[in-house]
């Protein structure tokens, strides 16, 4: 399975938010997608998904255009992983899970065991079936994105995206989720994830999209995407790449951020300034 | 090994719970249902009541006169009914219309049906129509406020669901502006008065006709959201999430509406403005069942039912008089909430 996307324009009514652009995903791969806060990112994700008109171009899965695609047709191939979020009513946690079979099952129908045993087994698959019979309003925050990505994975997809999976989680359970997040692609799983730290897309990702004013700045393996000219280009601020070797021995790339020295000696100023307006 | 053993366990017990639940609930219908027989100024007690039943089907020898087979038959059969039916209605009506909004304080009138119903009941007091006139008058109002809720919303370039709520609440207030407007050019001593005591809502004067007319469209609207019910839930998730996990959130939402002000304009049209039970009791039952439509719907329905015909009964047996209805739910249903919003376990967050 081969999702491509073919010069599409997408944007919330006449703005154009993404411009022309071009790339495809394939099985078994992970692909970060980097960029700014309102770089596109999300519209781009949201079109893909069908909840956004396309405004130019087209999106292809397996060379076939699904612009006149039914949700539930798209949903029986992409998935979709929101960012952590509480639904208004206290659901158990299987019955979440169970949502992603929702596609499959006839319009006047409710899950059947065979649905049952799938959403299990998707619960199974990330170590959290002791989870299901508890309240999702009431598990913390990193077990509740575990069980979104359970459900999607109860949907049986062959795509999966999801948009910055980890936003509002603690520093374990991003660690926690993203290193699902690789297993998935060992399920022949095609993912497109947008990533809000580019230390993520080093770890967790094939490739890298970097994604700026609409267009696309580079896309390659991370080690090439990823530089801190790039970095600069993307969010504006200077970022040192440095490797280094985990307590596995493993290479890592560690961005660190740094502010101009000129930069820091103003702000210095304005302190002092600050102290003798307060004493005078 | 034991702990799939201890999961398979806590399925079965979780599923006969909510089983027994459904078959408890079930019961107390049924014993209200007979109770209510057996209380007013003509009692009818069960063992009397099961031979007058029966003997519609064998050929018994009738040991009671015929004044007993009027009240059953004539009086108080058809409104047991149609307490049983408004209550399930509202209810059920409530309790989707709560989870499309993502919001568990929407009542089933949050679109305008019972503003809309109440003006074309007022309109048809007014001109004098005959009962079957203004019933039909008070189910097309409701019908027609909340058409031009959804036209105005779906013309809104904003958030769907606010869209909706906000032109509801709008078309809402016209309607209840437009019933003063009637009230006030109203004859006082003659109409006034009729459209006062009906937008208090009352079963007191049902008819059998009126049981069979509001049959169709309230279970035509409850059959399709039964069957939907599995979808209610996904789309207690959010617009977006159901339309991602596979459902057409257009063609759904509209059929939640179509359902839910058949209903509601049916009810409100043979009973008056009736309040709280739709907002009520889906809380109450999401409490006993949990949030799940597969249980939630049946259990909403049962309550409902239940609870409009024994607050009915108290409406008939309380006073020498009869007590409007829609006061009494509001008398009872308000303390009720605010009871269930004082207690921890609120069944939503």
């Amino acid at each position: 399975m081969e999702l491509e996307l073919r010069n599409l324009s997408c944007g919330y009514g006449e703005r154009t938010v993404i411009n022309s652009i071009s790339f495809s995903i394939n099985a078994g791969e992970v692909i970060g997608l980097l960029g700014a806060n309102g770089c596109g990112k999300t519209t781009l994700i949201k079109t893909i998904l069908g909840l956004q008109p396309v405004q130019g171009g087209e999106v292809l899965l397996d060379g076939k255009n699904i612009k006149n695609w039914s949700s539930a047709q798209i949903a029986r191939v992409i998935g979709y992983i929101p960012q952590m979020h509480t639904p208004p009513f206290p659901f158990q946690v299987l019955d979440v899970v169970l949502m992603g079979r929702t596609a499959h099952i006839k319009p006047f129908a409710s899950p059947a065991k065979k649905d049952v045993k799938i959403a299990q087994q998707a619960l199974e698959m990330l170590n959290i079936s002791y989870l299901q019979d508890r309240v999702y309003t009431e598990i913390s925050g990193g077990e509740r994105q575990l069980v979104l990505i359970a459900r999607a994975l109860a949907q049986e997809p062959r795509i999966l995206i999801m948009d910055e999976p980890t936003a509002s989680l603690d520093f374990g359970n991003q660690i926690k989720v993203l290193s699902h997040v690789k297993q998935l692609a060992g399920l022949n799983i095609a993912v497109l994830m947008s990533c809000h730290f580019p230390e993520h897309a080093f770890i967790y990702s094939n490739r890298a999209v970097l994604l700026n004013n609409g267009r696309i700045l580079c896309n390659g393996t991370p080690d090439e995407a990823i530089t801190s000219e790039r970095l600069k280009t993307l969010y504006g601020i200077d970022v040192d790449i440095v490797t280094v070797k985990n307590r596995m021995n493993q290479d890592l790339r560690v961005c660190i951020p740094s502010r101009s020295l000129a930069e820091q000696d103003k702000s210095l100023q304005l302190i002092e300034r600050r102290k003798e307006y307060a004493l005078a | 090994m034991e702990t799939v053993v201890q999961r398979r366990i806590s399925e079965i017990v979780t599923k006969r719970d909510a089983g027994w639940k459904i078959i408890i609930l079930l019961l107390t219908l049924i014993l209200i249902f007979i109770l209510s027989f057996a209380l007013g100024r003509y009692p009818v007690p069960p063992g009397q009541l099961l031979e007058v039943l029966a003997a519609r089907v064998l050929p018994l020898e009738p040991t009671w006169n015929a004044t007993v087979e009027t009240v059953i038959f004539q009086v108080r059969l058809p409104r047991i009914f149609a307490a049983i039916l408004v209550g399930a209605a509202l209810s059920t009506a409530g309790a989707a219309y709560q989870g499309m909004f993502k919001n568990p304080l929407v009542s089933p009138d949050i679109l305008g049906a019972s503003a809309g119903a109440g003006f074309g009941a007022a309109l048809g007091i007014y001109f004098s129509f005959s009962m079957l006139g203004i019933q039909l008058m008070a189910f097309v109002g409701g019908l027609l406020a909340v058409g031009l809720t959804y036209g105005i919303s779906i013309r809104i370039r904003h958030d769907p669901m606010l869209a909706l709520v906000l032109s509801g609440i709008m078309i809402g207030s016209l309607f209840t502006a437009a019933i003063s407007c009637i009230k006030y050019i109203a004859d006082p001593y003659d109409k006034l008065p009729a459209i006062t005591f009906w937008l208090m809502g009352s079963l007191a004067s049902i008819t059998p006709r009126d049981v069979y007319m509001v049959l169709i469209p309230i279970l035509l609207g409850g059959i399709l959201l039964y069957l939907l019910r599995w979808r209610l839930n996904v789309l207690a998730m959010g617009e977006e999430e159901a339309r991602v996990l596979g459902i057409y959130t257009t063609l759904m939402k509209t059929i939640v509406i179509v359902c839910c002000t058949l209903m509601t304009a049916a009810s409100v049209s043979i009973s008056g403005l009736i309040g709280w039970v739709g907002l009520v009791i889906p809380h109450l039952a999401r409490m006993i069942v949990g949030p799940n439509y597969r249980v939630l719907l049946p259990a909403s329905i049962l309550l409902g039912g239940a609870y409009l015909l024994l607050v009915d009964d108290l409406a008939r047996l309380l006073a020498s008089m009869e007590i409007p209805l829609g006061i009494l739910t509001a008398l009872i249903g308000v303390p009720f909430f605010l009871y269930l919003l004082l207690n921890s376990k609120w069944g939503w967050k």
